[in-house]
């Protein structure tokens, strides 16, 4: 089943929670003090409020709420209200196999995470999301000049797509890993070369922001003619 | 010279002047003023100090301020001996401070306004002002990460300005409005390093990092 780029592992460094959307289901992923990764059904199981919206104390997530505990395989350690007690092993939080590679974040909705093969030698750049389907952000990507000239496409599928440009007499790889979180809303997770300066990861970040218009905009047209 | 602060507890103008104030460690004066349900900025004796009904009013002695970049700027200046927080005497530093206070502003009128149709149902464009929030967002999101890529962490330059205490209050609120952080994660890292200010203070709605409550008893 469905393995999906879900974040830049850099964009969650440890203590951190965020949410995303994988095949339709909502899923709270977070990072505890010593850096272990987790994947959760973002329901609260006490009374099913957004797990996302917690915070980690140590190895556990605790939910705003009324600050139950989940830690390992999403197990229940700790009820604030009944400080006693053993909680029950029944009450867990949903977990979802999540693995890192590439420096990108990736989960499954069902079964056992399988992340696809990026090149090496790539280093995070930005994530951002486009209000379009995933094929309309491939397409702008592989269609928006840099500096000039149209990127070369070096693979591409459902996934995502790895590109060349040539920058200062360089040629830096870029891939985007492409997750379409919601239908009609596509996040992009963007790796260069890790050569790259930072003044060509901010003319590349620009062209990102460019690759977004295009998709965009094609996307209110269709959508106009659509209406006409 | 110490200063009053007209205050309403939800506002996050208000908020900006208290956390400010807070980062600074100055010690100030409040006057509750009751914006809901009791509609007192409105009253005479409000509408003498500051004709134009908004909240919040800074007064210092015979200074009246109303509008809250100023009173942020006029705070750093008084109470700031290092001048990092309003660095005046930076020429481009400073015009890119006022850039994003003026951005503050833009920011209160969209995602701000969001907010004050969710929480007292004012009869607001909602789809326009999440919209508009959307595009301040995004704006926002690109200047960060482009700061990050030198290692940059703040809005300008290398330590907190007002332009980031200016701007931090409708981003964080936002959810509130309908307008979530998700997509956005350079603007969540952020919203971290402030919350993680010493001297940070919370408002309803902006939660400490929990690291500050370590102290309390931790399980496990
Ligand atoms: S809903 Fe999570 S602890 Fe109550």
């Amino acid at each position: 089943m469905p393995t999906e780029p879900i974040g830049l592992s850099r964009d969650l460094p440890a203590k951190r929670v965020m949410r995303t959307m994988v095949d339709g289901q909502d899923i709270a992923v977070w990072r505890s003090a010593s850096g272990k990764i987790a994947a959760w059904a973002n329901r609260c199981p006490h009374r099913g409020m957004r797990l996302s919206h917690g915070f980690v104390r140590g190895e556990n997530l605790a939910c705003l709420y009324h600050g139950w505990h989940y830690g390992a395989h999403g197990r229940c350690t700790y009820i604030p209200a009944h400080p006693e007690l053993e909680p029950p092993a029944t009450i867990m939080a949903q977990a979802f196999s999540v693995e890192e590679r590439d420096g990108l974040i990736w989960v499954a909705s069902d079964g056992t995470a399988e992340p696809r093969g990026l090149p090496g030698g790539l280093a995070p750049l930005r994530s951002l999301t486009f209000q379009t389907a995933k094929s309309e952000a491939s397409e702008a990507f592989s269609s928006t000049p840099f500096e000039g000239n149209p990127p070369a496409v070096q693979s591409s599928d459902a996934g995502g797509i790895v590109l060349r440009v040539d920058v200062d007499s360089r040629t830096l790889n870029i891939a985007a890993a492409l997750h379409e979180a919601n239908q009609g809303e596509t996040t992009a997770h963007l790796l260069v070369s890790d050569e790259a300066t930072p003044a060509q990861k901010v003319s590349l970040s620009r062209w990102c922001e460019a690759v977004r218009r295009r998709a965009e905009a094609h996307v209110t047209t269709r959508g106009q003619e659509n209406a006409a | 010279m110490s200063f009053t602060l007209y205050n309403w507890v939800l506002s996050g103008n208000c908020y900006k002047v208290r956390l400010l104030a807070s980062l600074l460690d100055v010690a100030y004066e409040t006057v509750a003023v009751d914006f809901h349900p009791g509609q007192q900025h409105k009253s005479e004796a409000m509408l003498a100090l500051n004709p134009a009904g908004t909240l919040p009013v800074l007064v210092a002695g015979d200074l009246v301020l109303t509008e809250t970049p100023a009173m942020l700027a006029w705070i750093a200046a008084t109470f700031d001996p290092s001048g990092r927080w309003w660095p005046t005497n930076d020429a481009r530093a400073m015009a890119e401070v006022m850039e994003w206070l003026a951005f503050s502003s833009a920011l209160t009128a969209t995602s701000g306004e969001a907010r004050l149709k969710a929480v007292l149902d004012r009869p607001i464009d909602l789809p326009k002002a999440l919209a508009g929030a959307e595009r301040c967002f995004r704006q926002l999101e690109q200047h960060l990460v482009e700061r990050r890529f030198g290692g940059g962490v703040w809005l300008v330059g290398d330590h907190p300005t007002i332009a980031d205490i200016a701007c931090f209050p409708y981003v964080a609120l936002s959810p509130d409005g309908g307008l979530e952080h998700d997509a956005f994660p350079a603007i969540r890292e952020w919203l971290y390093a402030i919350r993680g200010l010493p001297g940070f203070k919370t408002m309803p709605g902006i939660h400490e990092l929990h690291e500050l409550r370590e102290g309390e008893a931790v399980h496990g």
